[in-house]
């Protein structure tokens, strides 16, 4: 699996992270988008990335991006310009040579080689560390102080403000990359102001320290600095007798007259000096600044990945989309519940016919019998029977009839069919409709499967049809 | 219309509330098809794909009950008599002819995916006695031709299965019995596998269909475990944050913050709750459900720990266990050396930490912050109670919706206690759910092994529940 993409910057983090808050789309959706791409389906970043452009109208509210890149790019404007500047002066104040005593190379070469070399490994070891221990290095920068005064300003308020999903270990990464690029602008600073100076004024370098060093100790020291250039510019690297005529002591109120005599090769030192800055200072400070950026570009990409929702939409893309809903909308079935209720429990002893709907006559015998009634008639309907049987049953009916039905299963159109001849039949004064349980319940029935009838007959809206509810 | 697909089809029939619908969401993991007791609730036929990526593997179709089975089979008989692989045709054309017959509908709606190639799925309610009047129905179905299968649906508390079957038997090939209420999963896949019979061509289709919806059911046990996890981790971490005035808050800015603290600890419990039901397709869910109290004497209190937390003595056990195994990594760093002190120290203060933090509930602050302003914080929660009663009932509410037939529309209440079986996070589950929580509290981020081996313990404990 592929997690690396050129296009992942801070700006489509912010913006990806807040589409992700107003939209993540549905499985249907997303599963769709990735098998259009599914080339890409190895590469997740990518994918995440193209889905993020496909969606990025849905965003009609000020990017957080804007307002977080703008005072990113503000913040490291005015510090660039500022850390220039400092190293132009703090080059010049080390320059200034007065005529009376020589430019001392060793505060030179604690500014251009120590002081980075030091930072660099304060860097590196935050670079190499997490959490807590990272925060402490990081505290150590005089520029992590300088951006908290720096934040407390209405418009760094502002983005401060904003719910940044920036992780801690992002922003780390983003803070030493600020970091690296802001050293070298006052690297810069100095080797110009040294190039400068060289050009427009005649400088005498010496060294000078209380340490007892001797000069062939000193040009040893050097020439190791200087290893690294040796072969590509040998003259930019001081020779011993250089060394020794540049030593510089103290006391005495002038000048050292031999000092004097070689003042036209004291000049030489610049070579040194400049290279030393732009390999120390620069160079190296430059690698240092591409770490930080693909540090920078890892962590995003750790963290693009890591943002809440981002698992649930790889899952999408990867996972079958698996549907079983029905295209067709369903028709909702619409009860009208009708005022008159049409139900009795005033049972006769005896009727004129009694038809047992889906019965067997066996059956009806004995119902007839459990319940103590009596019929002149008696028919067994539906069931076996066809249609026109039961219809000439229907017409031929008179005065009270009895219906037994099975209370369990519902009315069915057919039964209506018959129930409506029943009704048009002017000879028959009443039915009583009688919804029978099964044998096992002795012919008790349910109050739900009566009510289903009940419903039913209320329905028809007819005075003569009369459910008998004798439910538990 | 008359169509017919390569895919299986299957048309689910039978006599008006015999449980066809109820069959069809169940097999369709669908709870917003209408099911009533008023006969004719459905009114139309209604297919259920299952499509995975957009390619169907077979569909279910929901249909009307029949209305006037003993006129359609007068019409039927009606016609010149023809042989028997011919009847089908006469079905068909009793369609084309009847089409706009209003007495007609229903039969027309349930009898077209058949004529259209569907195989029958002929349901019955076998909790009540057989009638001789089902006979015109089947034997309707019985002229179509199609492959068919009856399915018994035990709707009342009788059982009249014998009697079913030995009628049933004289027209179709398999009879099953299916409860769509109950049905568990693997119900669902042993029905699929009978109606892959029905037909030869059907086999291979229908074992895909049945492969696809184990690794589906998998996935959803997955995907709850993952959200079940992430809220734990919200949940567990999350501190509320308010910008106060004065050196010290006041009761009022406490008393609010405490309030604000708790209402987010609930909406992440709703979110992962209503995630959870959407995952497993239940979102026309009637629930009720003992709100998450987040006061001193509701979630907090040593009785209501019971339920599904763990008791005072299971807790110190747990902290005394994880604090142990803190210490027993420092012994081994030492290669003994320790004479496992370290071990022994840490059990002792994981056990008496415990033992003191189960009244505590949360840490409530306030910080300086640099230039002079002050903050408020409540949380993390500091009661050591507190993770398993919330694990204790995401894993409740995961299992009973992945469990729950989409069949169902009775009121889930859970808020039973006594359906909760608390024992499926045992002793060894809650040290290694310990570790993370000890984390959480602290406000670190536990490592992916942990939160990996935490995952792992949660899907054991929700497969558990599952059975």
């Amino acid at each position: 699996m592929q997690t690396k993409n050129s296009n992942l910057s801070i700006k489509t983090y912010l913006d990806f992270s807040q589409l992700l808050e107003l939209y993540r789309g549905d499985h249907e959706q997303n599963r769709s988008f990735a098998l259009k791409r599914e080339k890409l389906l190895q590469n997740p970043l990518k994918l995440l990335l193209d889905w993020s452009n496909l969606n990025q109208f849905r965003l009609t509210e000020e990017l957080n991006s804007k307002s977080y890149l703008s005072y990113l790019s503000r913040l490291s404007s005015i510090f660039g310009l500022l850390f220039f500047i400092i190293g132009f002066f703090v080059g010049l104040g080390l320059l200034s040579y007065s005529g009376e005593a020589p430019v001392n190379i060793i505060y030179y070469l604690l500014i251009v080689m120590v002081v980075p070399l030091l930072s660099m490994t304060l860097s590196l070891l935050s670079m190499l560390t997490h959490g807590g221990v990272a925060d402490f290095f990081n505290h150590l920068f005089p520029l992590h102080w300088i951006e908290k005064l720096f934040s407390t300003l209405p418009f760094a308020k502002r983005v401060d403000s904003l719910d940044s999903p920036l992780s801690a270990e992002l922003s780390k990464w983003i803070f030493i990359e600020r970091i690296q690029l802001l050293s070298l602008l006052f690297s810069f600073g100095l080797l110009i102001s040294l190039l400068l100076m060289v050009v427009v004024k005649d400088i005498a370098f010496g060294w000078s320290t209380t340490l007892q060093l001797s000069p062939e100790v000193f040009q040893s020291i050097l020439a190791s600095i200087g290893i690294l250039w040796e072969g590509v510019l040998p003259s930019a690297i001081p020779s011993l007798e250089l060394v020794e005529i540049s030593q510089h002591f103290r006391l005495g109120r002038r000048v050292d007259p031999q000092m004097i005599q070689n003042a036209d090769k004291l000049g030489a030192w610049w070579k040194f000096l400049a290279m030393t800055t732009i390999v120390y200072a620069i160079c190296f400070r430059f690698i240092l600044w591409l770490i930080s950026k693909y540090g920078v570009k890892r962590q995003l990409e750790r963290d693009f990945l890591a943002l809440e929702g981002v698992q649930g939409i790889l899952r999408e893309f990867n996972t079958s989309f698996i549907s079983t809903k029905a295209p067709k909308q369903e028709i909702h079935l619409e009860i009208v519940e009708d005022s008159i209720e049409q139900v009795s429990d005033n049972m006769y002893k005896s009727y004129n016919t009694i038809f047992g709907w889906n019965f067997l006559k066996d059956e009806i015998v004995l119902a007839n019998d459990a319940k103590e009634i009596r019929g002149l008639a008696i028919f067994a309907v539906g069931g076996s029977s066809s249609f026109s049987e039961d219809e000439s049953k229907a017409e031929n009916a008179k005065e009270s009839v009895l219906l037994f039905v099975k209370s369990w299963e519902p009315p069915t159109m057919d039964f209506i069919d018959f129930l409506e001849i029943l009704i048009e039949n002017r000879e028959v004064h009443e039915v009583q409709l009688y919804p029978l349980g099964t044998v096992g319940r002795y012919y008790d029935s349910d109050a739900k499967d009566i009510a289903i009838w009940r419903r039913k007959i209320q329905g028809l809206k007819s005075k003569k049809v009369w459910v008998i509810d004798d439910a538990e | 219309m008359m169509q017919s697909s390569s895919y299986p089809k299957f048309a689910v029939v039978g006599h008006p509330n015999k449980g066809k619908s109820s069959i069809v969401s169940s097999m369709a993991y669908d709870d917003s098809i209408q099911i009533g007791d008023t006969p004719g609730t459905t009114q139309v036929n209604r297919g259920f794909p299952l499509k995975v990526d957009g390619e169907i593997i077979y569909e279910l179709f929901d249909t009307p009950g029949f209305q006037r089975a003993r006129r359609i089979l007068s019409w039927l008989k009606e016609q010149e008599p023809v042989s028997a692989d011919k009847r089908g045709d006469l079905v068909k054309k009793f369609i084309v002819e009847n089409r706009e017959h209003p007495k007609f509908k229903d039969e027309i709606e349930l009898l077209e995916p058949i004529v259209n190639g569907a195989g029958i799925i002929y349901v019955v309610d076998a909790s009540k006695p057989y009638g001789v009047e089902y006979e015109t129905e089947m034997e309707i179905l019985r002229w179509t031709g199609q492959p068919s299968m009856a399915i018994l649906n035990l709707i009342g508390d009788e059982d009249y299965r014998d009697q079913w079957k030995r009628a049933l038997g004289h027209y179709f090939r398999l009879v099953r019995t299916f409860n769509p209420i109950e049905a568990t999963f693997r119900d669902h896949m042993e029905l699929l596998e009978s109606m892959a019979q029905l037909k030869e061509e059907w086999t291979k289709p229908i074992q895909k269909a049945i492969g696809i919806l184990e690794t589906l059911h998998q996935q959803k046990i997955e995907h709850s475990v993952d959200t079940i996890v992430s809220s734990m981790q919200k949940s567990l971490s999350y501190i509320y944050v308010a910008k106060i005035k004065g050196d010290s808050a006041t009761k009022l800015e406490e008393k609010t913050a405490k309030l604000e603290y708790q209402k987010q600890i609930v909406k992440y419990e709703r979110e992962h709750k209503q995630e959870i039901e959407k995952i497993w397709n239940h979102r026309s869910i009637d629930k009720a459900e003992d709100a998450l109290l987040l006061d001193d004497i509701g979630l907090f209190s040593k009785e209501s720990a019971s339920i599904f937390g763990l008791s005072q003595k299971e807790l110190i056990i747990t902290g005394a266990s994880a604090g142990a195994l803190g210490g027993l990594g420092i012994d081994l760093a030492f290669g003994g050396g320790t004479l496992f002190l370290a071990s022994l120290i840490g059990g002792a203060v994981g056990g008496v930490g415990a033992m003191v933090g189960f009244d505590n509930i949360y840490d409530v602050k306030v910080l300086g912050q640099s230039f002079g302003k002050r903050e408020l914080t409540v949380g993390p929660m500091k009661n050591l109670n507190f993770p398993y009663i919330l694990l204790g009932r995401a894993l409740y509410h995961a299992s009973v919706m992945a469990k729950r037939s989409h069949a169902q529309r009775d009121f889930v209440n859970l808020g039973d206690e006594n359906s909760y079986t608390g024992q499926v996070i045992d002793s060894d589950m809650r040290k290694k759910l310990e570790r993370v929580h000890v984390k959480l509290r602290a406000r670190n981020v536990p490592k992916d092994e942990s939160i990996k081996e935490y995952r792992d313990t949660v899907l054991k404990g929700l497969l558990g529940l599952l059975g």
